[in-house]
């Protein structure tokens, strides 16, 4: 049976559970934090850029130690429509500088340096340990078990990612649906950091957020993404689930058309792929969120749904970081009280309203719906690019003005000025 | 059956995981600074080996590593495999040893420690030498059986099956001794969550290398490069069409007939 | 005396040796020695395929491993310092090799691949990372020595009975506390895949021990020999150890290798280097063992065979 016991089990070794084992063990409280891949990390995966803010908030300075790729200084958004491209780019030196706004980075060894700082902070770290269930008295969760062992606490974290089944064992939330869920796939390609920066226009350390929208999903609701590394680029798809199983396509097809792109091949050409990784991604916004908190345990990070997907990028890390700490400070509370209940541990949720966790979800609770919103992935693209395409083209037909252009091209697209105005004022609202 | 109750000592090596070995496409050099490392597959089996030993005869295991400050990781991992405790022989000098040296460095630790057996691993992950093992039993002075695929105590005797060339040579030798052992052997136990709790309030002693007499490497790497095979890398499909072609390439080679 | 050295356990492999024994010693202008274990027969033959001086080891007892020879070795090599001393590695030869280097203090270059003289210094070359590496290594102390995987020279053919040598023979050996009680040969006498001119090779691809039938009956057809993975041979015993190929296994070189259901780990790729046509059936398109073969059939291997079977077998008729 189970003689051990700690005040605080975390499940999951994500940037969710290590933060929250990190700001724990940092007072002193005894935490076990419990990864299933071998080594933290290791099954770990996404686009590629994590936003700085939050972690420098819990480690002041965490660049100067963590293994991070390059910090982004330019963003560009890109609207695909086969042949054709049309580009956004904002560039900010002021990002790439202290303190940084966001750096690219790779998560088998972020999250292993993440982990290694809570093990360091006197956090007990088990990896290789697959929980399986919480153990629960009457509706107080009052520890884990993995295997055949069982282990105690007063508290349980589940920061075990989308797929939480934590989160669902603890009956805070029904099996998760593929229309709340996007599936995400990744490649790494590997070049030398001269070319990347030759071909990106980069300096040394500073590195590019490249977005997709357009043809690279085939019309289904998603995009692409492309990260650049220090000596490899991170490049992908996230694509809705539900329509990726009603399609029938196979993500290995639709990763090699985006690779394939005419403005994306040359990018990566001679590269080796490294990596290749597919993951969830929760995106059915603050509807989908379980309920947070119960007797004995909280629910944080991607287990929580704290992940936005605006189809051509998805923001986690940050989120699951913040309500890894509102967790912890949460559990710290809970500790000076010596009361686990639901109503003690109810402080999560202001704890979340004020670190700016809430407030991000509630800004964005309409892109799902906006997603939905099939005109998005081939009638705006399209509608986009050919009017450019027509601007830029001088062939000697006689010119049309540009209100002309653009209510030829609205007709074209097969959609209306209505629609038109009307998405905009959705995604005005829900960005 | 009865107990003999035995202080086994298992040798193991933290080494680069192989799967992290890039190589720099221009130099052909290797690049292993952002290579994971872990306990050499070989030398779970040599763990396995001593714990389960010593719970079938009775006594304690040791698990030994001789690494520099890294492999401090190592200690949870081999801990949580069951051993009693761990002597952690470390020194930022002790990255890259060849075998000569391993060897010498064991022994002086190992010196004035009780046991009455050590196990090894048939070969490191990373060198795959297959000498320290053997050159710690002449170190030592005990009686050494390589290659060995079981092992039975009577007494104080050690019976082993060993593998030769030509088959199995079954052997007996009193203890103290040395085996280095093959992975048919066992097959390693996978360590539970309560296992890798335990681990962490085991003892470990650490010995570093000022408290042992200075080595020097008998060898000299002049080089390490990445090996190459370049091949033709011509894939078939699995239809009729392509498997006769197939057929057809084999037979043009010429190493058909 | 000085210069090249060299031990087997085998008349055969001490052929080997002494080839690439000969070619070292002619290079640095120094005499060769071999020794021979426990038959002066073999001393003999040895001084006919060229070697200067023969050290007969005396026979040992009934109950005696050969590894009794290890002081007796070391003591005669403490006195007459060799330059070069190389050993077979065969699995008792390795022990004995690294044991003669601890007493000889002395640097050895385990399952070297290639060796030449540099600047009057040997230069060894081993693979290192299970063959994902090639390292190249020179010893600083005496003598300088290596094991040699065998086959990886060819024998001396040189042979000339009236050659003349010193023949010493060693007093009797003291026996060790380790003794033999029993030895077991090879249950089957399962051919050495290491002269095989054509292997298939099967790995975890193949779901039941039954299903090797399938492989087999293809290697009749090829005139060839059945091979294996390690946890074929290791884990599921499905073939006897001699059988698998690789690092920790034996070294190949056939005309054509066919692997069926193979990943491709460094760790067996490695024993498959010098094959002079690589085929491999694998039904995942992105195993990494395509990357090494000439010739990949991206399929089923249960479909895959059969045909590739029923199609040479109908070519061979004709
Ligand atoms: C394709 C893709 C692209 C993305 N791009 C970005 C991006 O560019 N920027 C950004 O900020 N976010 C991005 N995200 C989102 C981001 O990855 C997540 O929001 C973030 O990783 C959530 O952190 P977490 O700690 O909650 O969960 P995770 O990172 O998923 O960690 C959960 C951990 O729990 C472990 N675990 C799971 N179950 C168990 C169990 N039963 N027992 C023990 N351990 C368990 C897992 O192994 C894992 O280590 C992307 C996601 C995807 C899929
Ligand atoms: C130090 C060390 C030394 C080692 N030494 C050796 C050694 O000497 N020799 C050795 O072999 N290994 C050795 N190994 C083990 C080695 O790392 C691999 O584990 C082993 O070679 C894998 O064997 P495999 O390819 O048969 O099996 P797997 O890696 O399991 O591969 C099976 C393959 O079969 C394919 N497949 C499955 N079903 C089918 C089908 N129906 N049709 C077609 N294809 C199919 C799969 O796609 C897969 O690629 C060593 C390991 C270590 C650590
Ligand atoms: N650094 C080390 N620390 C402890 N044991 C080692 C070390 N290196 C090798 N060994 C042991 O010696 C065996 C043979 O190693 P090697 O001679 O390097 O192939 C290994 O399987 C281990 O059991």
């Amino acid at each position: 049976m189970a003689e051990d016991k700690f005040t605080a089990i975390i499940v999951g070794a994500g940037p969710a559970g290590s933060t929250a084992a990190y700001m724990l063990a940092r007072e002193g409280i005894d935490v076990l934090l419990i990864e299933r891949g071998e080594t933290p990390g290791s099954k770990n995966m996404f686009g590629g850029r994590m936003y700085s803010y939050v972690l420098h908030r819990i480690i002041p300075e965490f660049w100067e130690e963590a293994p991070l790729e390059r910090q982004v200084s330019r963003e560009v958004i890109t609207m695909l429509d086969g042949e054709k491209s049309a580009s956004i780019s904002c560039q900010n030196e002021n990002w790439a500088k202290p303190p940084y706004h966001s750096f690219t980075l790779l998560r088998a060894e972020f999250d292993a340096w993440l982990a290694a700082q809570a093990e360091d902070a006197g956090a007990m770290l088990a990896c290789g340990i697959r929980v399986d269930d919480v153990i629960m008295e009457g509706n107080r969760i009052i520890g884990i078990r993995a295997g055949e062992d069982e282990i105690l606490a007063d508290v349980v974290i589940a920061a075990d990612g989308a797929n939480s089944i934590i989160s669902e064992k603890a009956g805070l939330r029904s099996k998760l649906s593929p229309a709340d869920l996007a599936t995400g796939v990744k490649q790494v390609i590997e070049l030398p950091a001269k070319t990347i920066e030759e071909r990106f226009n980069l300096q040394p350390g500073t590195g590019v957020a490249h977005l997709y929208a357009g043809t690279c999903t085939r019309g289904m609701p998603g995009g692409g993404f492309l990260y650049t590394n220090k000596s490899s680029i991170s490049l992908g798809l996230v694509i809705k689930a539900s329509e990726l199983q009603k399609n029938q396509h196979l993500l290995v097809d639709l990763v090699e058309d985006f690779k394939s792109q005419p403005s994306i091949a040359p990018l990566i050409s001679g590269g080796e792929v490294v990596e290749y990784s597919a993951h969830l991604v929760p995106e059915g916004g603050i509807s989908m969120a379980p309920r947070l908190f119960s007797d004995g345990i909280l629910v944080t990070g991607d287990a929580a749904g704290f992940c936005i997907n605006l189809g051509y990028m998805v923001r986690g890390m940050d989120l699951a970081i913040a309500s890894g700490e509102a967790a912890a400070r949460s559990v710290m509370e809970a500790v000076k009280k010596d009361d686990f209940s639901a109503n003690s541990l109810g402080i999560y949720k202001d704890l979340l309203a004020k670190n700016g966790v809430w407030p991000v979800m509630e800004t964005y609770h309409r892109a799902p719906q906006l997603l939905d919103t099939r005109r998005l992935y081939s009638n705006y693209p399209a509608l986009l690019n050919n009017l450019l395409v027509e601007m830029f083209t001088i062939d000697g037909t006689p010119p049309v003005n540009l209100m002309d252009k653009l209510k030829q091209q609205v007709k074209n697209s097969n959609t209306s000025f209505i629609n038109l105005i009307g998405d905009a004022w959705k995604g005005g609202r829900s960005l | 059956m009865f107990k003999i109750s035995l202080n086994i000592i298992a040798c193991f090596k933290w080494v680069v995981d192989h799967e992290d070995i890039k190589v720099n496409p221009e130099t052909n050099e290797l690049v292993l600074d952002r290579a994971g490392y872990r306990i050499s597959d070989y030398d779970r089996f040599a763990i396995e080996e001593a714990v389960a030993l010593s719970e079938q005869y009775g006594g304690s295991t040791t698990a030994v590593t001789v690494g520099f400050p890294a492999a401090k990781k190592s200690l949870k991992d081999a801990l949580a495999r069951g051993p009693e405790k761990a002597i952690f022989i470390n020194d930022p000098a002790f990255a890259n040893l060849e075998p000569s040296q391993t060897a010498a460095i064991l022994a002086q630790s190992i010196n004035n420690q009780e046991f009455d057996l050590i196990i090894c691993g048939e070969g490191s992950g990373d060198l795959y030498a297959q000498q320290v093992g053997p050159r710690l039993a002449e170190h030592l002075n005990i009686p050494c059986a390589s290659f060995v695929r079981k092992i039975t105590i009577e007494g104080r005797e050690l019976i082993a099956e060993r593998r030769v060339d030509e088959g199995i040579e079954i052997i007996s030798m009193p203890l103290p001794a040395l085996v280095t052992v093959l992975p048919e052997i066992n097959s390693p136990r996978v360590p539970g969550l309560k296992d890798t709790l335990a681990a962490s309030k085991k003892p470990v002693v650490e010995i570093t290398g000022s408290d042992l007499e200075e080595t020097v490497p008998c060898l000299e790497t002049v080089e390490i490069k990445a090996t190459t095979m370049e091949r033709n890398c011509e894939k078939f499909d699995a239809n009729e069409d392509d498997l006769k072609r197939f057929v057809e390439v084999l037979l043009r080679a010429g190493v058909i007939d | 005396m000085a210069g090249v050295w060299v031990f087997a356990e085998n008349y055969e492999h001490g052929l080997e040796l002494l080839q690439i024994g000969r070619s070292l010693a002619d290079k640095t202008g120094v005499e060769l020695t071999a020794f021979a274990c426990g038959d002066k027969e073999v001393g003999q033959q040895y001084i006919y395929y060229g070697a200067h001086q023969v050290f007969i080891l005396p026979p040992l007892a009934e109950d005696q491993p050969l590894e009794t020879y290890v002081p007796a070795i070391a003591e005669v090599a403490r006195q007459e310092d060799p330059d070069i001393f190389l050993f077979a590695a065969t699995l008792r030869g390795k022990e004995i090799a690294a044991r003669v280097a601890a007493r000889l203090n002395t640097g050895l270059c385990s399952e070297c691949i290639e060796l030449d003289i540099k600047d009057n210094k040997l230069e060894m070359k081993r693979v290192l990372y299970g063959g994902a590496a090639l390292q190249t290594i020179i010893c600083k102390t005496r003598p300088q020595m290596a094991t040699i995987p065998v086959h990886t020279f060819t024998s001396v053919t040189d042979l000339d009975n009236t050659r003349q040598g010193i023949i010493k023979e060693f007093d009797p050996i003291s026996s060790t506390p380790v003794k033999v009680r029993d030895r077991q040969p090879r249950a089957q006498e399962s051919g050495d895949i290491t002269r095989s001119r054509v292997l298939v090779c099967v790995g975890r691809g193949v779901e039941k021990e039954e299903d090797l039938k399938l492989a087999r009956e293809l290697a009749e057809i090829l005139g060839g020999d059945l091979a294996c993975t390690r946890p074929i041979a290791e884990e599921l015993h499905w073939m006897p150890q001699e059988t698998y190929i690789g690092l920790s296994g034996q070294t190949v070189k056939p005309e054509l290798y066919i692997g069926l259901g193979i990943s491709g780990q460094i760790q067996h790729t490695t024993g498959i280097r010098d094959s002079r046509i690589i085929c491999t059936i694998n039904k995942d398109e992105d195993a990494p063992i395509f990357k090494i073969s000439d010739y990949g059939i991206v399929g089923d291997l249960y479909k895959v065979v059969p045909f590739l079977s029923q199609e040479l077998a109908r070519l061979k008729k004709k």
